[in-house]
């Protein structure tokens, strides 16, 4: 099963990855990604990978 | 009680005999000649014999996280260079355990870095520590002895975040004491980028006496689940203020004596607040199955008479400002929760926005320091409901702030 997880020392809160996988990630008050639920479908894997290559800060993994 | 009073030694011994106190009368360490009286040259052993006493004592890291040491031990590669982390950074600002262990028994804390150096074939050993007094100490017995040469000593910068071992591994190789990401962990990248087997000093302390007795020694004192001995850190109105060490299984009530239903922290700044300590004792497992873990010994109760409200607002607020400002979540969330508590002291404050914010804070950051810091607010929300009550009716309660847990200043 892929899952994601966030890097916190490097995220810097830009939000886009909740922006490109909001099936899987919120935002929380302060704008950092909620991760809503860290197992990512088959149909989502494409989507989460987009995600982490989007995110500016290398913060966000895919595995 | 402050560093320079660290142990608080009874003549009897109500709690079990010491052993890693063994001999400490006065409050300067053991001599090497006085030490080997009590505990004789450090029983070196094979790594299969330290692996399999380890796991038949269940012996628990004494820094906080109370992770097994047998399987970290376990994780340690086969062979090829490796290195030992001995943790003196005493993290948990009420803790003195460690710097007192350190100071008056240094020798036992070289003995069990010597015990594990030698199981594993490891390069050597370094013993972190922040305090300085517990560093003249050691570094007074290192230079007693012959067979430390593999020992060294480094001196580290204090701070609560830093305390972690991740972070000290991180501070004495590239200089900057903070945690990783999540995935460093100290047995595959550790000192200098080596397989490192790091623990906390008491835990180091523990083992030597294992070393020395066997496993069936060990065992003699304390619980099944959890046989031998803890060193805890009495802090307010308490049976004896000050580190203390207890058989395991003694119970809470035994060293909070009167006063049943007062609030008691467990554990230090990350601890938890409870309102009952009945049938509750010390006891790593069954703590953490009460909901209130052990963490790194600290136990604590406010005197009577004093506002403890506004002692964890105050403590809420060091929190806030500890964090290591890496992650977002730790460094905007928790400033946030702090001043919803800081509400509840001034009569206000949600609940709900309290309970809110710490889901989203708990489990978002490279360390521990988060979900410690959350653990210590939720608590205490829950535990001292009634006088969040009684300043939401008046505005305070009117008696005088507790200070019970001493504040570090900050030196950065
Ligand atoms: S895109 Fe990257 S940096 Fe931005 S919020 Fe998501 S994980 Fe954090
Ligand atoms: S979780 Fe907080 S204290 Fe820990 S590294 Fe991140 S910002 Fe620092």
């Amino acid at each position: 099963m892929t899952a994601i997880a966030v890097d916190w020392t490097r995220c810097d809160g830009h939000g886009l990855c909740a922006r490109l996988l909001p099936e899987k990630i919120g935002l929380d008050e302060w704008g950092y990604p909620l991760v809503l639920d860290p197992e990512i479908e088959p149909h989502l894997v494409g989507a989460a990978r987009r995600a982490a290559a989007a995110c500016p800060a290398l913060a966000l993994r895919v595995r | 009680m402050t560093v320079t009073d660290p142990v608080a030694t009874a003549p009897s011994h109500p709690f079990g005999a010491p052993r890693l106190l063994a001999g400490v009368a006065a409050h300067r360490a053991l001599t090497w000649a006085e030490h080997r009286a009590v505990h004789g040259v450090p029983a070196l052993r094979p790594r299969a014999w330290l692996l399999e006493s380890l796991r038949a004592v269940n012996l628990l890291g004494r820094g906080g996280a109370a992770f097994p040491v047998a399987v970290k031990l376990e994780a340690m590669p086969l062979g090829g260079p490796m290195t030992v982390l001995v943790n003196g950074s005493e993290g948990e600002p009420a803790s003195c355990k460690d710097r007192a262990l350190m100071t008056v028994a240094p020798h036992l804390v070289i003995d069990g870095a010597l015990v594990v150096t030698h199981a594993l074939g490891a390069t050597g050993a370094t013993i972190a520590v922040h305090d300085h007094r517990a560093h003249a100490a050691l570094a007074a017995a290192l230079a007693e002895r012959p067979d430390a040469a593999a020992v060294t000593l480094a001196l580290t910068r204090a701070g609560f975040a830093g305390g972690e071992i991740r972070a000290v591994v991180n501070g004495l190789t590239t200089g900057l004491a903070r945690p990783g990401g999540r995935r460093d962990l100290p047995h595959d990248r550790g000192l200098d980028g080596r397989p490192t087997f790091a623990s906390n000093v008491e835990t180091f302390a523990q083992i030597a006496v294992l070393a020395r007795l066997g496993a069936a020694g060990y065992a003699e004192t304390g619980t099944r689940d959890e046989p031998g001995t803890s060193l805890v850190t009495l802090v307010g109105d308490v049976v004896q203020a000050g580190v203390l060490e207890v058989a395991n299984g003694t119970p809470l009530d035994a060293l909070l004596p009167g006063r049943p239903g007062a609030p008691v922290l467990v554990g230090g700044f990350h601890g938890t607040w409870v309102r009952s300590t009945a049938g509750l004792t010390i006891d790593r497992a069954a703590l953490r199955a009460s909901g209130a873990p052990l963490g790194a010994g600290v136990i604590a109760r406010p005197h009577p008479g004093t506002c403890v409200l506004a002692e964890v607002a105050a403590v809420s607020q060091w929190l806030a400002e500890e964090s290591a400002g890496q992650c977002g979540p730790c460094f905007f969330g928790l400033p946030a929760l702090a001043e919803d508590v800081r509400a509840f002291a001034a009569g206000q404050g949600s609940e709900a926005q309290l309970l809110r914010r710490a889901s989203q804070v708990r489990g978002r950051g490279a360390c521990a320091h988060p979900d410690g810091a959350v653990q210590f607010m939720t608590s205490a929300l829950v535990a001292l409901a009634d006088d969040i009550e009684v300043h939401r009716a008046h505005g305070t309660c009117g008696r005088p702030p507790s200070s019970i847990l001493a504040i570090p200043r900050r030196t950065s």
